[in-house]
């Protein structure tokens, strides 16, 4: 329609068709220009609305801060605020001036820089001795000091074994300080004959020096009470709790007969297990939710080799060879059906070995015997091989024997198994004095009361950081892929997480121990469960090839023909309008 | 994916709770009853006498051992005795074989696993024989009853018997069927544990029992299944496979697993080269006895020499003694009384047998032997010659049923269910008298997608239609709603004695699913599940001597109704052509871009502009192609002058030569082609 007038101002009909085409009366159109270039920028104009509506629902991850608290944690560790008291209980003159000062350089000196669960430590010494009562050195608050009037102790202690002490020394501590944010831990040195240092079940430990006039001595002395066992339990790293997600541990205890047909061998773990376990159980109920299970398995053969020593006169397992030791082909221990979630199973075994290699012993890089004739495996259990008594002696017996394994040996079976929880928690099995002098007290639940603490703090530590870190991946996973569906849900879940992170961060600076303890699992868990979403697996159903596939048939044609028909007219514009331009010169010349 | 969309049954709209109507006085309280005294009568422990007489059985074989072995300072003894350091019931295994040859010359095992373990608080948590991850299922999902089979094959009902205790019990539908009784108060959470049972099962055995979560998977019968107050879930996957990774996981919860004792005999090619695989899972548990499972595991072998066969033949393997936990262990040999009735000399029998019985009502003979007998050095092989090749049968249901589809294509049809009488191998049962009749109960269980119309139902018997009124006794309805619950029919009907043959029809249509709904193989079809057939009149039970005590031979003494299950159906179903989102969306595009490119042209072209442009160009120069082909010929002819020896054929320009060539090929082609045709 309109052809007719824009055609004929456009074209030279007239004067173009006879002699030249380059010239040009009329100045060039712009409509049919002015149409494609409209065409086209409502396509362009168009594009951002398109993306948006086919956009994929992703829910936005704060991955700044997750980042920034994530960076935060690794360049400063989460340190909880403790504060150690040295008490003087006997007459002491320090040489210099700032006992305490020394006290906690000698503490930091040993301090290992990066590592998790440490104490953000305050240290006092308090003189304590008849009427002088003498403060020194900074502590949180005064609450957290401890209050003179102890001389009574000195002479209470006086005849009285370790394990008298300790509770006596409890009922003071408990009874002279208290209200103090964060954990307190005291040191009561005394001046006597026998030169003794102990440290206790509970929060506190005593020296009894000859002389207490060397004060370096008694400085390194306290310090490495105070570093090595109090702050890091005398291990270097515990860097695994196996605990789950959830905060749940189950114990499963198994018995595994090699072969019944040689013997088999029963026990009664309901009994004897239970009683020996459950004070175990808890005392580490801050740390671990924990439940216990049992379980006789039979024709379970171990799947490492054993050979003949004739020296030992017992069948020997190397040291080399026990990661093979675990069968997992026949060893059906099978996880737990009570373990619901994302709860970790700790297999607990009991090897008894068939009459082909028995006795079984584990030998040593060393060549010598196992004491405990067990192993740990971390984060998996352990196991222990238990030899039926007068097995060497027995050959090739028709019959079969049935028995119950004997309770004094399935007490010694547990405690080895107590030990091995210790290892796995990240502990000593047992502490190895590095003198006779030197003494740590056991306690009867497997662990004391400091060393609950430090679990607790490595754990928290522990929670702390690996939400982060599995809540960082997430984020550099939904980063790396942009056409993955993020749920609504997920993106609560990983808010949600990084607020309990924030909360458990800034308990600890506070000292409040178990609300920090819970936010830390709550953030754990829920980053475990943002991350573990079943929603994320739809990934593959929304790809790019399936982006393209909808829109190529539509968009490629049509954009070949919008972009064409702009270059096209663009390009006859200029062309027409510089055959105007030089119309319009030659005119003016010739005018 | 608006095509997809399927008009709602009318039987959804109406009503979607479950419609029960009885239409006989029979109440439902003493069917009930009945059944329940028969699982009591089966769960019921060894009774006094039973267990005296194992009990000097075992002291005989103590005072040999004793005679041989006094030397040895380690004390010794055998079977139960050994845990007796505390006078609590103890878990208890025993493993037990019994094979019986059919009439068609196939042999059936039927291994028989039975653990128990006694009711305790500490079950789930401490174990020593009992699979503590099954107590553990027990414990979590609060159940009172489960059976879980896997089935592989079909029981030949006609051949190997249908009317004994161990077809009725062990005849089960192919693929997987998973039922349970919980102990649960509401429905919901009947619903909740069931769906987590599945999980966990699926994950216990290897397989995709995940698949009954979904509620339009299971069902909730009352009482065509098994009488109960509602707590019942009843699933069924009739096209799950059977493989080795189901039965590692079973053999798993046996105390030896196939390393020692009887199942020691399961050589994997040899039993799943059987006609017939069935492996069961049954469990019940109660305060009273605590908790029972039942593994057992059927299958009907063909012996390579139709005549004689032994145990080593058949399982490629020899039984060398007996688990070591076990505490019994004992092999049967079951000899049905028609195979032998005849003809005394028909069956030979290698082997001395420990203990010889017949059953009080003289059905069947069972040979049985005490795997503790054998060793390494003598192993047990039981070898059966047939002396003479005859044809019997085995007792019959008293009618046999079998299922069909009807009609064609892929809008509609109807499913019938077919009951012939089977009155040769019942004949004292039936009489023609006027007050005699039969009760049949139908449980069928069909998915959304078959949306049957059950008023449609139609019931011919001998031939003639019948009022539904005059043979249903009860019908319990629960119809199916779209893409919720299945469809659930739940029927007694009550025919006459002298009846020759009965029928069932139902109408349905056949739905559309959605898209994401189909499995990848749509174009197969779908499979409805076997129905069930049962006989609450007729009960199987072989009660044998008490002097036998064996946990096998204790569950034929049960009530056991007669059942039979039908085929599974393969309905076909409109599949759509799954490309076709793809193509709609490209051919759509392609006519819109068409639409739009032409619509830019009109806008854009100056059709009288361009028309000119073009006369002036063939005043300048010829176009393009004129140009190209001058240019090609002038390039042929070129290289013509140069080589002569060219072929001819590559002159573009029609020739006289080349014409009267062409013509001459043409003409010889036309003769040889006429030549040809007309020889």
């Amino acid at each position: 329609m309109a052809d007719d007038t824009s055609a004929a101002a456009g074209t030279s009909t007239e004067t173009g068709a006879g002699t030249e085409s380059n010239l040009r009366t009329t100045k060039p159109g712009t409509k049919r220009l002015f149409l494609t270039v409209s065409v086209l920028i409502s396509f362009l104009l168009g594009a951002p609305f398109l993306l948006k509506s086919t956009e994929i629902h992703r829910s936005p991850l704060p991955s700044a801060a997750i980042s920034s608290l994530s960076d935060h944690l690794h360049s400063n560790p989460p340190s909880f605020p403790c504060h150690f008291q040295a008490i003087f209980l006997s007459p002491f003159k320090p040489s210099d001036s700032s006992l305490s000062l020394s006290v906690a350089e000698r503490i930091r000196a040993q301090l290992s820089a990066q590592s998790c669960g440490n104490c953000n430590f305050t240290v006092s010494v308090t003189v304590d001795s008849g009427s002088s009562c003498r403060h020194e050195g900074d502590a949180a608050s005064a609450a957290c000091l401890w209050e003179c009037g102890g001389g009574g102790l000195v002479d209470a202690i006086e005849g009285r074994d370790d394990q008298g002490i300790d509770e006596l020394l409890l009922s003071a501590v408990n009874g002279r300080t208290g209200g103090c944010a964060g954990r307190v831990y005291s040191i009561f040195v005394i001046e006597g004959r026998d030169e003794r240092v102990v440290i206790g079940k509970h929060r506190h430990a005593w020296m009894v020096l000859k002389d207490l006039d060397d004060s370096t001595s008694v400085v390194s002395m306290i310090g490495t009470v105070f570093g090595d066992y109090f702050m890091r339990g005398g291990v270097e790293k515990g860097e695994y709790i196996p605990v789950g997600s959830d905060g749940n541990v189950v114990l499963s205890f198994s018995l595994l007969n090699s072969n019944p047909s040689d013997w088999i061998y029963d026990w009664d773990f309901q009994r004897t297990g239970e009683v020996l376990l459950a004070p175990v159980l808890e005392a580490l109920a801050p740390v671990a939710n924990i439940t216990m299970e049992s379980q006789v398995l039979y024709h379970a053969p171990k799947s490492s080799i054993s050979y003949w020593d004739e020296k030992l006169e017992a069948y020997v397992v190397n040291t080399r060879d026990l990661p093979f030791f675990v069968n997992s082909n026949e060893w059906h221990l099978d996880t737990s059906l009570s373990a619901s979630g994302r709860s970790k199973v700790l297999q607990f075994v009991v090897y008894v070995p068939s009459a082909s290699e028995c006795p079984l012993y584990i030998r040593t890089p060393e060549g010598e015997m196992s004491k405990t004739n067990a192993f740990i495996s971390p984060m998996w259990g352990g196991v222990a091989i238990w030899n039926p008594p007068g097995c060497s002696m027995q050959s090739q017996g028709i019959h079969i024997v049935r028995d119950v394994l004997p309770p004094q040996e399935l007490e010694k079976i547990i405690e080895i198994f107590i030990g091995q929880l210790r290892l796995l928690f990240g502990l000593n099995s047992n502490y190895v004095e590095p003198s006779p002098k030197f003494k740590v007290l056991a306690s009867e639940k497997g662990f004391t009361n400091w060393e609950l603490d430090l679990l607790y703090r490595q754990h928290t530590c522990f929670n702390l950081l690996s939400s982060l870190s599995t809540l960082q991946s997430l984020s550099t996973l939904v980063e790396s892929l942009p056409r993955m569906i993020v749920m609504d849900e997920i993106g609560k879940q990983v808010e949600l997480s990084l607020e309990a992170a924030n909360l458990a961060e800034s308990n600890i600076s506070l000292g409040i121990n178990n609300a920090s303890a819970l936010s830390s699992i709550r953030a754990r868990a829920l980053a475990e469960d943002a991350f573990f979403h079943p929603s994320i697996m739809s990934i593959s159903y929304s790809s790019m090839e399936h982006y393209f596939a909808i829109y190529m048939p539509f968009f490629a044609p049509v954009s070949l023909h919008v972009l064409l028909a702009a270059v096209k007219e663009v390009k006859r514009y200029f062309a027409e309008r510089s055959k105007y331009l030089t119309f319009r010169a030659s005119k003016l010349k010739s005018s | 994916m608006g095509l997809f969309e399927k008009p709602k049954s009318i039987w959804s709209i109406l009503n979607s709770r479950p419609i029960t109507f009885y239409t006989s006085s029979f109440p439902l309280e003493k069917v009930g009853s009945s059944f329940f005294h028969g699982e009591r009568f089966t769960s019921r422990p060894l009774t006094g006498e039973g267990a005296m007489a194992s009990h000097t059985f075992l002291s005989l074989l103590l005072f040999y051992f004793y005679t041989f072995h006094l030397v040895h300072p380690i004390h010794c003894s055998v079977g139960s005795n050994a845990f007796d350091t505390t006078s609590a019931p103890q878990e208890e295994f025993s493993e037990e074989l019994l094979l019986k040859p059919l009439p068609d010359y196939k042999v059936l095992a039927h291994f028989h696993f039975t653990s128990t373990s006694p009711p305790s608080s500490s079950n789930g948590q401490h174990h020593h024989l009992f699979p503590k991850s099954i107590a553990q299922l027990v414990k979590k999902y609060k159940i009172r009853e489960l059976e879980l089979s896997f089935t592989q094959g079909r029981w030949n009902y006609d051949r190997w018997g249908a009317s004994d205790p161990l077809s009725t019990a062990n005849g089960k539908p192919p693929g997987v069927e998973l039922w349970a009784l919980f102990d649960i108060p509401t429905k919901e959470e009947i619903d909740a544990t069931w769906r987590n049972l599945t999980h966990s099962l699926s994950g216990l055995f290897c397989a995709s029992i995940n698949f009954l979560e979904s509620s339009t998977s299971y069902s909730a019968p009352l009482w065509g299944f098994l009488p109960n107050n509602g707590d019942l879930r009843y699933g069924a996957l009739p096209r799950e496979a059977v493989c080795t990774e189901n039965i590692t996981p079973w053999l798993k919860l046996l105390p030896c697993r196939d390393k020692a004792g009887i199942a020691s005999l399961l050589d994997r090619p040899s039993i799943y080269r059987g006609h017939y695989h069935s492996q069961r899972l049954k469990l019940r548990s109660d305060g009273l006895n605590g908790i029972v499972i039942e593994q057992t595991l059927s299958v009907v072998l063909q012996p390579i020499d139709r005549t004689s066969w032994s145990m080593h033949q058949l399982f490629k393997k020899s039984l060398m003694g007996k688990c070591a936990l076990a505490k019994s262990s004992k092999v049967f040999l079951e000899i049905e009384r028609s195979l032998v009735s005849q003809n005394e000399n028909i069956l030979e029998l290698v082997g001395e047998a420990d203990m010889v019985t017949n059953d009080q009502r003289d059905h069947s003979t069972i040979y049985q032997y005490n795997v503790e007998r054998y060793s390494e050095h003598e192993a047990l092989d039981i070898r059966v010659n047939w002396k003479k090749l005859l044809q019997v049968s085995f007792l019959q249901t008293p009618l046999h049923a079998s299922r069909f589809l009807m009609g064609s294509g892929n809008e509609r049809g109807s499913i019938a269910i077919s009951l012939q009488s089977a009155r040769n191998s019942t004949k004292g049962l039936y009489d023609n008298s006027k007050n005699c009749f039969t009760r049949v109960v139908i449980f069928q269980v069909v998915p959304w997608y078959v949306k049957v119309y059950y008023h449609t139902l139609r019931i011919y018997v001998d031939g003639a239609i019948r009022d539904a009124k005059d043979v249903v006794e009860k019908i319990n309805v629960t119809p199916s709603e779209d893409k919720v619950s299945p469809g659930t029919l739940e029927m007694m009907l009550q025919f006459p004695c002298g009846m020759m043959s009965a029928a069932l029809t139902l109408d349905f249509d056949k739905g559309f699913l959605h898209i994401d709904e189909y499995p990848p193989d749509a174009n197969q079809g779908f499979d409805i599940p076997s129905a069930l057939v049962s006989f609450p009149d007729f009960i199987s039970r072989r009660i044998y001597p008490d002097s036998i005590s064996s946990p096998l031979l204790q569950s034929y003494k049960g009530r056991n109704i007669v059942k039979s299950y039908t085929e599974v159906l393969l309905v076909p179903l409109t599949t759509p052509d799954f490309s076709m989102p793809y193509n709609v969306i490209t051919f759509t595009c392609t006519v819109l871009a068409l639409y739009f490119g032409s619509m830019v042209n009109v806008l854009r072209r100056r059709v009288s502009e361009e028309e000119r442009l073009a006369k002036s160009k063939d005043k300048r120069k010829p176009g393009l192609i004129p140009l190209l082909i001058s240019k090609i010929s002038n390039k042929v002819r070129g290289i013509k002058e140069d080589s002569a020896n060219q072929s001819q054929s590559s002159q573009p320009i029609l020739g006289p030569k080349v014409v009267f060539k062409v013509v001459l090929i043409a003409l010889i082609a036309v003769l040889g082609h006429y030549f040809f045709n007309s020889s």
